[in-house]
């Protein structure tokens, strides 16, 4: 393992964190865009986590069982988006209402928007912790053995 | 003679590999806390030493490292386990990694890992001591 892994840990923590904030920033953004390059309404984006798990050799398995079992971290599988339908609002004033006079906005909802961000900022926030409680601790180490 | 004046410290250095460690695992759990379907991991090593001490074992003496041990090992040989915790879930994407609990098993760690420091810097001044006579 890496020296200093935990550092490594926390730090993909907070990419993924703050590339899930760009997202949510991107869809609050977007929450009245009726009409993008191909002509459809913006679809809500979704950062997908999953953990980093490195590639194990059979060998370090057998040799060493109580460190292998902890991965790497977290790392963003994609962005992929939103599959729920659009919200279909009656406004027959809009430049893009169809004939019943119903216009096909962004399935994104600033409530759930909201939650997701501030999750994320909480995340962020503890992955911080997580990163200056490590340093503390190597930085103690270096005093065994000092006066 | 040279060897006695690690005894002390041995014990030390398993407990500090095994803090050490656990901050790894703790660190994975917070980096993991929004994944879904992420189960938490921990690492034994208290529990462990307190089987060894407390209970009346069987125990084999080893000739030779290479051998497999019958019963309760020595303490010296202890080492720090990590067990993921599968059965378990906080939320509905099957994630059971409690943010309050890791922010919690953190700061103890952390205080727990400056004792054994501590500890351990006492040791070798003790040692100092004894060489220097003052």
């Amino acid at each position: 393992m890496a020296f200093l892994n935990s550092i490594n840990i926390s730090a993909s923590g907070l990419t993924a964190e703050k590339l899930r904030m760009d997202v949510i920033s991107r869809n609050i953004a977007n929450v009245n865009t009726t009409r993008t390059a191909d002509g459809t309404p913006y679809r809500r984006q979704v950062a997908v986590f999953m953990e980093d798990n490195r590639q194990i050799p059979f060998s370090e398995y057998l040799n060493d069982a109580s460190k292998s079992l902890i991965g790497s971290g977290v790392k963003v599988a994609g962005i992929k988006e939103d599959k729920s339908p659009f919200k279909s609002v009656y406004d027959p004033g809009h430049p893009d209402a169809d004939e019943n006079g119903y216009v096909l906005m962004p399935n994104v909802d600033v409530m759930t928007e909201m939650v997701n961000m501030i999750s994320a900022s909480r995340a962020y926030e503890a992955n911080v912790t997580a990163i200056n409680s490590t340093k503390n601790m190597a930085l103690k180490a270096l005093e065994i053995g000092r006066g | 003679m040279i060897d006695r004046l690690n005894e002390k410290t041995l014990m030390l250095e398993k407990a500090l590999d095994a803090a050490w460690l656990r901050n790894e695992a703790i660190s994975n759990n917070i980096a993991n806390v929004n994944t879904p379907g992420y189960k938490k991991s921990y690492v034994k090593f208290e529990e462990l030493l307190e089987d060894a001490v407390d209970k009346f074992q069987i125990s084999g003496i080893k000739k030779d490292d290479k051998f497999l041990p019958i019963g309760k090992d020595t303490l010296a040989s202890i080492t720090p386990v990590t067990v993921q915790e599968k059965f378990t879930s906080m939320r509905r994407d099957k994630n059971n990694v409690d943010i309050d609990v890791e922010m919690a098993e953190l700061a103890k760690n952390s205080i727990k890992y400056n004792a054994l420091i501590a500890q351990m810097s006492k040791e070798f001044s003790k040692i100092k001591y004894a060489i220097n006579g003052r």
